[in-house]
């Protein structure tokens, strides 16, 4: 048996048994807040301390030495079977990239139908809210990691300040790197409102938001917790939603993901198409994936959690640039839930092509760096999640890497075989693996085109239905992305490329 | 207050029992066993009984990799893509007749399962998806007709149902999962074929018309006709495309009708007169509409869409009839019935009273069936028929190929065992004598009545059966088919074996 010994909150230990993640379960029935210290100041909090403790769950290592010789094994393999056996070699890839397709489009079809049923989501009206009063709140910790963004400091201490929620409940830092001086400035030349601080943010390596978020989630002082970015306008009533939502839900939903959508849709083509896939993923993907309770991978912000229960799974990993998704993964293998809210954070969509290359680029590799970390132990990860949702942590994180990679293949392969006809790409796909490929080139794109405009219609952004029918070139783009983070994560893993913010005028 | 919640509990379990025997009985047992009822039926009606004869037939040639089955796939609107895409698999995997019966079942199946989705968005009790499912099932025995019983008929009835209870539920409560059903279910019914086109179109264009009752819901019309109908668009579009790849003509699959009606364009106006039967259906909704706050006409509006629909799919059957080419019309009259009993299932009325009215209503769709016009052309003794054929050929000359024109010769074809007697979908004399010189060629060439009057051979060759062509001598009538020899001057070798046979 495998035992742990947690530190510094308040010298409780807790051991792990066989399971890893019985720490933060037990810790939900078992422990009492009052035994927890919170550290006194940034200083003193160890934001690192899940690739300390537990590096086998952390991607500051981007892969094992296994994972290394099994992919230097099978590209051997894959090297010796091209050389001798070309054709039949293809041939089998080929199929193996059909089947896979051919699991994408259904599961993309499975999913949808989930979304569009009533209980996908939850949902508060304004007279349920209102009933709730009188009552006492309870703490909402609020996190704003922000950087080089001096700009929109006033902007955001104001749309929190005017959140619907009782201001002495709130408990917002504002995480500042301490070598940031223009946003330090700027934040404190603001009289900020009770219950909001500026949190420094030591200089340490890796500088990453969810390092900075790590340090304020040790020092939360709240019940519950989320994140905002900067430029984010959540709904007024979305804190109040959050907390009746998880009050509504059973003890295993630890986590309340928001929905996001963006201020700026027409701006240019490129918000248009941003907004449009930003519509389909969280009102019509993340909620079906909620309502079949699989494993979700968390948007950026927006994301409301029990603050205990993040503590115990040691918050982010300060070395993956999509810390959200690999929690989103943990949760589930810890066995918690997270429940889709209806309510809408507003952010502003990238408009600069440069930036929002550097933006999809960050999130392409943050896929394959959380693909990378929960597959050390693939066997551990299936009896953790178990079948199905093994199938979706494969078919939703290795999916979206999958596909960016290999559809310029498929594509360009489609248009020489229609263009010019050669008996080369006909050899290439015996009789079924047409078959399966055809529909995967009719049906399945036709789905994830008819998806994006079906966001768009739930969002009531019917003008940008039209453009909906563009989207594969907007898939040619995330495919540059793609390729671009495949190999940005084996030349530099750890950059992160922050997103422009304050590009537009907002209305 | 603990006895209280506690028989709430008891209660809440309770339900959730009662829901889970439902669910097993509507969605499992009831369509097993009807599906299976129905097999055992049409088999014992009928031992010459086939679940597919076509579909079968052009399976065979899409797995022996033929260009003809490619052809026969996407080459015809009477014969469509998605029954022979459907039954495809069970081709694949099984022999026949098990493939037939094995996609029989499936497609019943997929009927029953329609039945439950259709009802159940009403809410009512699971006795009347028992009830609307066991009628149809008796509906198809009674009804006297093969065409009835085919896994065709089958998956386009399932289809329709599908499309007509999406388009009742947006009348009714207008959710977004209503548009996409009935796009989606209208795309798919577009592939079923051409009598398929109108109630399709019918069930997506009512998608926004619905829906200008209500203020919230008309401003954004356009967003309902694009999401309703697109996917039949699209669907319709890749099939061109499919046409222009593997036919070279991307209409090449409608082209039957330029030949079949005087005027195509007076046919196709002919074909919209049945939308005129929504209208009262429409006005119904707007007016429902309009006096509610939330959008939605209610249960009475869906029953109103569903009774227009259904109306409007029997009108264009009579439209068809009208223009000589109703032989599809036992699958529309299929689709009609089980959307009315859809309707009345959805009624609430006491069970007994529904028990009655579908009685009724299968005892009068007996006579609405005899109606229809029988277009079989079933093809018994297959396998005779090409012995006979392949004597023939092989008494006269040892190197003799015979091409059997269109879809019912893939039908024929399914009997044979020989490489003499080949498919052949596109008649072009010319190019056969090239690619088969030296060989004495044969032509064996279907009766044009019911569906096979729409085969391409007759657009460039009308009188065919009765006189041949140039270059075609008529051979010899082997049942309802004529055989007809491709004339040619002999080669040299076939000259001088001539010779020493003499």
């Amino acid at each position: 048996m495998e035992t742990a010994i947690c530190q510094s909150r308040g010298g409780v230990l807790h051991s792990h048994g066989e399971d890893d993640w019985g720490k933060a379960r037990t810790s939900m029935s078992e422990m009492n807040a009052d035994e927890r210290a919170t550290p006194h100041d940034a200083a003193s909090v160890d934001p690192l301390e899940l690739s300390h403790r537990r590096p086998e769950w952390s991607a500051s290592q981007p892969m094992t030495r296994t994972q290394k010789g099994a992919a230097a094994g099978l590209m051997a393999a894959l090297a010796l079977a091209l050389a001798f056996r070309p054709l039949a070699t293809a041939q089998v890839l080929i199929a193996a990239c059909t089947v896979f397709y051919v699991l994408l489009t259904l599961y993309k079809i499975v999913v949808i139908r989930a979304s569009l049923s009533p209980d996908a989501i939850l949902k508060f009206s304004e007279e349920e809210i209102a009933a709730q009063e009188p009552r006492e709140w309870p703490v909402f910790s609020i996190l704003v990691p922000m950087y080089k963004e001096p700009e929109t400091v006033r902007q955001m201490v104001a749309s929190l300040a005017a959140m619907d929620y009782p201001a002495d409940r709130k408990d917002v830092q504002i995480l500042l790197e301490a070598d940031d001086e223009a946003t330090l400035a700027a934040a404190r030349s603001l009289e900020l409102p009770p219950g909001f601080r500026v949190t420094e943010i030591p200089e340490s390596f890796p500088r990453t938001k969810p390092k900075a978020c790590n340090i304020g989630l040790a020092l939360a002082k709240g019940e519950y917790l989320v994140i905002y970015d900067a430029e984010d306008l959540p709904e007024k009533d979305q804190l109040k939603k959050a907390v009746m939502a998880f009050e509504a839900s059973p003890e295993k939903v630890v986590c309340v993901q928001s929905r996001l959508n963006y201020y700026n849709p027409r701006q240019n083509l490129l918000t248009r198409w941003f907004t449009a896939e930003y519509s389909a993923w969280f009102d019509l993907q993340l909620p079906g994936l909620a309502a079949l309770n699989a494993v979700i991978p968390l948007g950026g912000t927006s994301n409301h959690f029990k603050t205990r229960v993040l503590q115990d799974l040691m918050g982010w990993d300060a070395y993956n640039v999509t810390e959200d998704c690999d929690l989103g993964v943990r949760l589930g293998r810890a066995g918690f839930a997270t429940r889709m809210l209806e309510t809408t954070t507003w952010e502003e969509a990238c408009s600069v092509l440069p930036f929002w290359i550097k933006q999809r680029t960050r999130w392409q590799k943050g896929y394959i760096q959380t693909w990378f970390v929960h597959m050390r132990e693939p066997v551990k990860l299936f009896r953790e999640l178990g079948f199905v949702n093994f199938l979706h942590y494969h078919l939703l994180i290795g999916g979206v890497t999958f596909s960016a990679l290999a559809n310029p293949i498929f594509w360009l392969m489609a248009l020489v075989w229609f263009v010019f006809r050669p008996e080369g790409v006909a050899q290439l796909f015996p009789g079924p693996v047409f078959a399966a490929g055809a529909c995967c080139l009719f049906v399945g794109n036709f789905v994830f085109i008819y998806v994006s405009m079906l966001g768009c219609c739930k969002r009531k952004n019917d003008g940008l239905m039209w453009l909906a029918l563009f989207t594969p070139v907007y898939w040619l783009l995330m495919s540059y992305s793609g390729w671009r983070a495949f190999i940005q994560f084996f030349r530099d893993p750890f950059v992160w490329e922050k997103t422009q913010h304050g590009l537009v005028k907002k209305v | 207050m603990v006895d209280g919640s506690r028989v709430t509990g008891e209660r809440m379990e309770q339900d959730r029992r009662t829901y889970k025997v439902v669910r097993l009985l509507t969605g499992g047992v009831t369509p097993v066993v009807l599906a299976a009822g129905l097999l055992v039926y049409a088999r014992w009606h009928d031992p010459s009984w086939e679940a597919a004869p076509q579909a079968a037939g052009i399976c065979r040639e899409l797995i022996a990799g033929t260009t003809e089955g490619r052809q026969a796939l996407f080459g015809s609107c009477w014969s469509a893509p998605l029954p022979v895409l459907f039954y495809l698999p069970f081709a694949w995997l099984l022999p026949e007749p098990a493939a037939g019966w094995a996609a029989f079942f499936c497609a019943w199946l997929f009927v029953f399962w329609a039945v439950r989705e259709a009802v159940k968005s009403t809410g009512q009790s699971g006795w009347r998806i028992v009830l609307a499912q066991a009628a149809i099932a008796a509906m198809m025995a009674v009804s006297g007709c093969p065409q009835a019983l085919r896994a065709a008929t089958a998956l386009t009835a399932g289809l329709s149902l599908l499309a007509a209870a999406g388009l009742a539920d947006w009348a009714a409560y207008r959710r977004l999962r209503d548009v996409v059903s009935t796009g989606s279910a209208g795309a798919l019914l577009l592939l079923c074929g051409f009598p398929a086109f109108g109630p399709a179109a019918l069930a997506v264009a009512a998608l926004p018309l619905a829906a200008c009752g209500h203020r919230e819901t008309r401003s954004r019309a356009q967003a309902w006709l694009l999401l309703g109908g697109l996917p039949p668009v699209y669907a319709f579009g890749v099939w061109m495309l499919l046409n222009r790849l593997v036919l070279g003509d991307p209409l090449f699959f409608v082209r039957s009708l330029g030949h079949l009606v005087p005027d195509a364009g007076l046919f196709l106006a002919a074909l919209a007169l049945p939308a005129l039967a929504l209208l009262p259906a429409l006005l119904a909704v707007w007016i429902l509409d309009g006096r509610s706050e939330k959008p939605g006409a209610g249960a009475a509006g869906a029953s109103a869409m569903l009774v227009a629909l259904a109306v409007a799919w029997l009108a264009t059957d009579a439209v068809l009839v009208s223009y000589r080419i109703g032989w599809c019309g036992v699958t529309l009259r299929v689709c009609a019935l089980s959307v009315l009993m859809i309707a009345l299932a959805r009624l609430k009325q006491p069970l007994y009273r529904l028990a009655l009215s579908f009685g009724l209503f299968v005892w009068m769709s007996v006579f609405w069936f005899r109606e229809a016009a029988p277009d079989e052309r079933s093809e018994t003794g297959r396998g005779d028929l090409c012995r006979e054929v392949e004597s023939y050929v092989n008494a006269r000359t040892p190197y003799g190929r015979v091409f059997v024109l269109g879809y019912a010769g893939l039908d024929l074809l399914r009997g044979c065992r020989s490489e003499r007697l080949v498919a052949n979908l596109d008649l072009h004399v010319g190019s056969l004598r090239r690619a088969y010189k030296g060989q004495n060629l044969y032509v064996l060439v279907p009766e044009p009545v019911g569906a096979t009057r729409a085969e391409s051979v007759f657009w460039r060759y009308p009188d065919i059966y009765t006189r041949g062509s140039e270059r075609l001598l008529f051979a010899r009538a082997f049942g309802n088919w004529h055989l007809f020899e491709v004339v040619t001057a002999p080669t040299q070798e076939q000259l001088d074996e001539w010779r020493r046979a003499r």
